[in-house]
């Protein structure tokens, strides 16, 4: 293994498994679409977050600058095959804000990927209202944060329960060891 | 390749000063942006591209009017009242301003991001209080 230095040089493995997960974060966003929680909560913003999972994987197992990377492409990719690079500002500033508190939280080894993944889901809203705030020039949307950060105790609990099934269900195998 | 930290995977008590710290952000934002019920009409203002287009003072309504405002290609039609606004209907894709519904308070919204429309009340509520008990 090459050290983590200041440098970023990723082995053939690392490069390989940052693509696998980018992918794995572009087609659970897809996916998303199709659980419309927006129907049961009218709010514009409002779904499950589930390629947090990936970022909550990226952060824990490969640190923070590959979960960077992993973020930059996915919402990089993500703009480009939904033909809206209006989009690209809500995904990066979300997906931003989001990295930076759970970076922070996952420092803290009394907090569970739980309280990691609530904040990070509540970062995100934080991170999507500022970006609605610069697309639309006035502070409206502040309006919806406070439901959003309502909804966002329950869809972070739920991406930290996902991402902590995938944890455990790696400790049984070999990959994720020296 | 190795795990660089492996997670806590089972709750933790310090899990709910997380959710505890995001309640008290909405919380306070509520006191915000919901804050300041000052006497007088409601004054509804809508924005379009980030500029004030059209303020319009609900109380001196003599009754429901219903406007149309087009902007980056989306027609929204917005009644106006004297307890509040909607959008009745709009050509955008996602209908998240349609579905907000009607609003009433000072300080409520209704956002159309695709056609950059938005609809803010603002000054004292037409009804001052939720309810009177007693």
């Amino acid at each position: 293994m090459p050290c983590w230095g200041e440098t970023m040089k990723l082995t053939t493995k690392q490069l390989t498994l940052c693509a696998v997960l980018t992918a794995l974060a572009l087609a659970l966003s897809y996916v998303e679409n199709f659980l419309p929680l927006s129907l049961a909560v009218p709010l514009p913003g409002v779904k499950l977050g589930l390629a947090n999972i990936v970022t909550v994987f990226a952060l824990y197992a490969l640190g923070v600058g590959q979960a960077f990377l992993i973020l930059i492409a996915r919402c990089t990719l993500g703009a480009l095959f939904a033909g809206n690079l209006n989009a690209l500002l809500f995904s990066l500033l979300g997906g931003l804000a989001a990295m930076a508190i759970m970076a922070l939280l996952s420092r803290s080894r009394r907090l569970s990927i739980y309280g990691v993944s609530v904040g990070g889901a509540a970062a995100h809203n934080c991170g999507q209202v500022a970006a609605a705030i610069l697309t639309l020039g006035n502070t409206a949307p502040l309006y919806y944060l406070p439901l959003l950060l309502g909804v966002s105790l329950f869809t972070g609990a739920l991406t930290g329960f996902a991402a902590g099934i995938l944890f455990r269900a790696l400790e049984h195998t070999s990959l994720m060891k020296a | 390749m190795p795990m660089r930290r492996s997670p806590e995977v089972h709750p933790k008590p310090a899990d709910a000063l997380v959710a505890l710290a995001v309640l008290l952000l909405a919380a306070a934002l509520t006191l915000t942006v919901w804050g300041g019920n000052k006497s007088g009409g409601l004054i509804a203002t809508i924005s379009v591209n980030g500029q004030v287009a059209k303020t319009v003072d609900l109380s001196r309504l003599s009754g429901p009017e219903v406007q149309e405002f087009t902007a980056n290609g989306f027609t929204l039609h917005v009644r106006l009242s004297s307890d509040g606004a909607e959008v009745i209907d709009s050509t955008c894709p996602n209908q998240v301003c349609v579905h907000t519904g009607h609003i009433s308070r000072a300080g409520q919204s209704i956002v159309c991001l695709p056609a950059r429309i938005s609809v803010t009340l603002s000054g004292g509520t037409a009804n001052g209080v939720d309810a009177v008990l007693g």
